[in-house]
């Protein structure tokens, strides 16, 4: 009369290797007037190793629309290569380049086509609007998204944000003003500047951001490219 | 856009077919790719967790309201977003303009919302050309509902207020990620919604003018964003009328404290 | 599931508390009294864990009275809540810690009215207003609208009935009544329980649910 099985039912434990890693890396994303600045570290590391010192996490997806993208690097890549994909579909079908606000509706709608095995990536798309004012958009992982003036995104996302929130958004400081304008008053010059200053203080304290900055400036007359150096340790 | 009556039926039929075929939206439900497991959910689970050292984080946390009285509907929304103990952005636009006579809220995931309701926007705009004549609130928010409900069990994660005008007046429907779908006077939804409701209940009435609905709105969002860590940011308010949706104001929640705060002292 | 309410006014402090004592799903008692004395013009309500309850309160309670009957005169409130927060923040280390939270009301010559909010981990704090329970959800909004410093009584009862008004309306469990009691100088006064009113839903305008 004992019992032969265990009084609990067992389940079946599904034994699943983990798909998602945490590669580091910052990236920033500033609009102006006339101009958008996205910018990126260029280290990609894994746990405790650094894998790369010269991995920008920036992919330039169209002559004027570049796109910032770090968490898993494997996803980011899919992401990209598949981003490319669609794009060159959409010039075929179209007779025309997409804008950087279709860009944006595009890159929602591709996070959330994952939403049950999302990419882990957070995104920033930057780019100029139809009119040529600058534009930033900022996503999680499955696709929300909201223009924005300024975003900082990655590891250092919780370190650089307040900081442009401080420097760029004047939050707080007096004047409550409502900012309606979805563009810095900055000049292109100033912003990167900035962006300078913003790195080499992020990688002071992210272990997970630093060797060089890539800074990726876009106008009507195509991207500029710019490398700054950082701490290497 | 919406003047369908003086569009030969040609045209009608080409709109149509095109936003079907070629939308902008992939095809909506069909291009959801499904895992390759079992159960999602708890898959995803795993990710969010506040200690695990991959972290996925949803923009999550809210309080959005909105009641209809003899003026309508007001849609009172804040416009916070948090991901864990972060504020992932204070400017969510928490309204989705679903067409000029519908709006829907967001609660839950900011991704689940805004893609949701964009297709049901297609769905609408596809109701519209083939019937020449707008959506009822109803039958929107069932479409909303039926889609939510196919997907019942796999995590979504949303609490949507479908507000709007139509027929039969003006329209309020709750639709929420298990597939409930409810209509009544008043709803509060979020992290902060007990908060509001304190405050709507204690001061509702249907007879109230314009003016003070939105201050009935503003201010059950301001308590809620006081007590709520989930909620801040901005107030917003919508007002649904017989002739569409018009937005009433956007304020910064630290202004309305000062303001009220100071209209308290001179009393 | 308990409630208790408190909110200071101008020279009393005004507090109800639920009447439902509940174990698992069932009511085991329909008019509990959550108030527990320590001296003329003072009280504490306690809500948590029921054995614990009235063993911890009454443990508080003696310990004043020894305390007035060595030294002929009261603990202030302010030092009466502290001695209560120690004893609870002495139990919380040890191994079968006090599972009770509870707000500490009175009136003494020192504060005149004052009010403490404790939880069961021991955290004190002083306020104008308090709730313990999934009542604060809904009823401390509505405290930090019409709450105004130096109330009369009749405006601190008008409040209170707004904050249950709005209990018995929106939360799921249902607290058909509220023992209501004022603190002031004058001592500890009962004033009449608050009783739940059917609240019809605000003449049902919307049409049937259906498309």
């Amino acid at each position: 009369m004992f019992e032969t099985r265990p009084s609990s039912v067992q389940h079946p434990t599904e034994h699943r290797f983990n798909p998602y890693e945490m590669n580091g890396g910052t990236i920033v994303g500033v609009a102006g007037e006339d101009f958008a600045v996205v910018a990126s570290d260029t280290r990609l590391s894994e746990g405790y190793s650094i894998l790369s010192r010269d991995n920008p996490h920036l992919y330039q997806v169209l002559p004027k629309t570049v796109m910032g993208s770090v968490g898993f690097h494997g996803d980011c890549i899919t992401f990209n290569k598949t981003l490319q994909i669609r794009l060159r579909m959409y010039e075929y079908e179209n007779n025309k380049k997409a804008s950087t606000p279709a860009v944006a509706q595009l890159v929602s709608t591709m996070l959330y086509s994952r939403r049950f095995f999302p990419y882990y990536v957070n995104t920033i798309i930057a780019g100029l609007t139809n009119d040529g004012q600058g534009c930033v958009y900022s996503y999680d992982p499955v696709g929300s998204y909201e223009r924005e003036v300024y975003r900082a995104g990655g590891s250092s996302a919780a370190l650089i944000q307040p900081l442009l929130d401080s420097q760029l958004g004047q939050k707080n400081q007096g004047s409550f003003e409502l900012n309606r304008s979805y563009t810095v008053k900055m000049s292109k010059e100033e912003v990167v500047a900035l962006v300078k200053d913003i790195y080499t203080s992020a990688t002071e304290r992210d272990i997970y951001t630093g060797d060089a900055v890539f800074i990726n400036v876009i106008t009507k007359d195509g991207v500029v490219t710019e490398h700054f150096k950082l701490r290497r340790d | 856009m919406l003047s369908l009556v003086q569009r030969n039926e040609d045209e009608v039929l080409k709109e149509t077919r095109s936003i079907i075929e070629r939308s902008c939206i992939p095809p909506g439900i069909s291009s959801i790719e499904m895992p390759p497991f079992r159960d999602p959910k708890t898959f995803l689970a795993q990710y969010t967790k506040p200690d695990s050292a991959v972290k996925i984080k949803f923009n999550r946390g809210t309080t959005t309201l909105a009641f209809k009285y003899g003026g309508g509907v007001i849609v009172a929304v804040d416009s916070r977003a948090t991901g864990g103990s972060y504020i992932a952005s204070q400017t969510v636009k928490k309204v989705i303009e679903i067409n000029p006579y519908l709006l829907g809220t967001m609660a839950g995931g900011a991704a689940d919302c805004q893609f949701w309701e964009r297709v049901l926007s297609k769905h609408c705009r596809i109701y519209e050309l083939r019937n020449k004549e707008r959506i009822s609130v109803a039958g929107a928010s069932k479409i909303l509902a039926n889609m939510v409900y196919s997907y019942k069990d796999m995590g979504l994660s949303m609490g949507t207020m479908i507000a709007g005008w139509d027929k039969r007046g003006p329209g309020l429907y709750y639709v929420g990620d298990d597939g409930t779908r409810v209509t009544n006077n008043i709803f509060s939804v979020g992290s902060g919604s007990t908060y509001a409701y304190g405050i709507l209940d204690s001061e509702y009435k249907w007879e109230l003018s314009d003016t003070e609905a939105y201050e009935l709105g503003r201010r059950a969002i301001y308590h809620a964003t006081h007590r709520d860590a989930m909620s801040g940011g901005m107030v917003r308010i919508y007002h649904m009328k017989s002739t569409g949706w018009v937005k009433i104001s956007e304020e910064d929640v630290t202004d309305l404290h000062y303001k009220y705060k100071e209209a308290e002292a001179r009393q | 599931m308990e409630c208790v309410i408190g909110i200071v006014g101008k020279d009393f402090v005004l507090v109800a508390s639920d009447t439902n004592q509940a174990h698992s799903i069932v009511i085991m008692k329909q008019d509990d009294d959550k108030l527990f004395r320590i001296n003329d013009r003072g009280a504490m309500l306690v809500t948590g864990e029921p054995g614990d309850k009235v063993n911890f309160a009454e443990f508080i309670q003696r310990n004043l009275q020894l305390y007035k009957m060595i030294n002929g005169y009261d603990l202030s409130i302010h030092a009466a809540a502290n001695y209560t927060r120690r004893e609870l923040a002495t139990s919380l280390r040890s191994r079968g810690p006090y599972n009770v939270n509870m707000l500490i009301a009175g009136h003494d010559e020192h504060d005149g009215a004052s009010l403490y909010f404790m939880d069961y981990l021991a955290s004190l704090v002083k306020l104008p207003f308090a709730i313990h329970g999934y009542g604060s959800f809904f009823g401390l909004s509505i405290c930090d609208k019409y709450y105004k410093p130096e109330m009369s009584e009749a405006e601190a009862l008008n409040l209170l009935n707004k904050i249950v008004a709005e209990i018995q309306k929106r939360l799921l469990v249902q607290l058909p009544s509220f023992h209501v009691r004022v603190i002031s100088k004058e001592g500890i006064k009962d004033l009449p329980s608050i009783y739940a009113k059917y609240q019809g839903d605000q003449a049902v305008r919307h049409e049937s649910m259906e498309i």
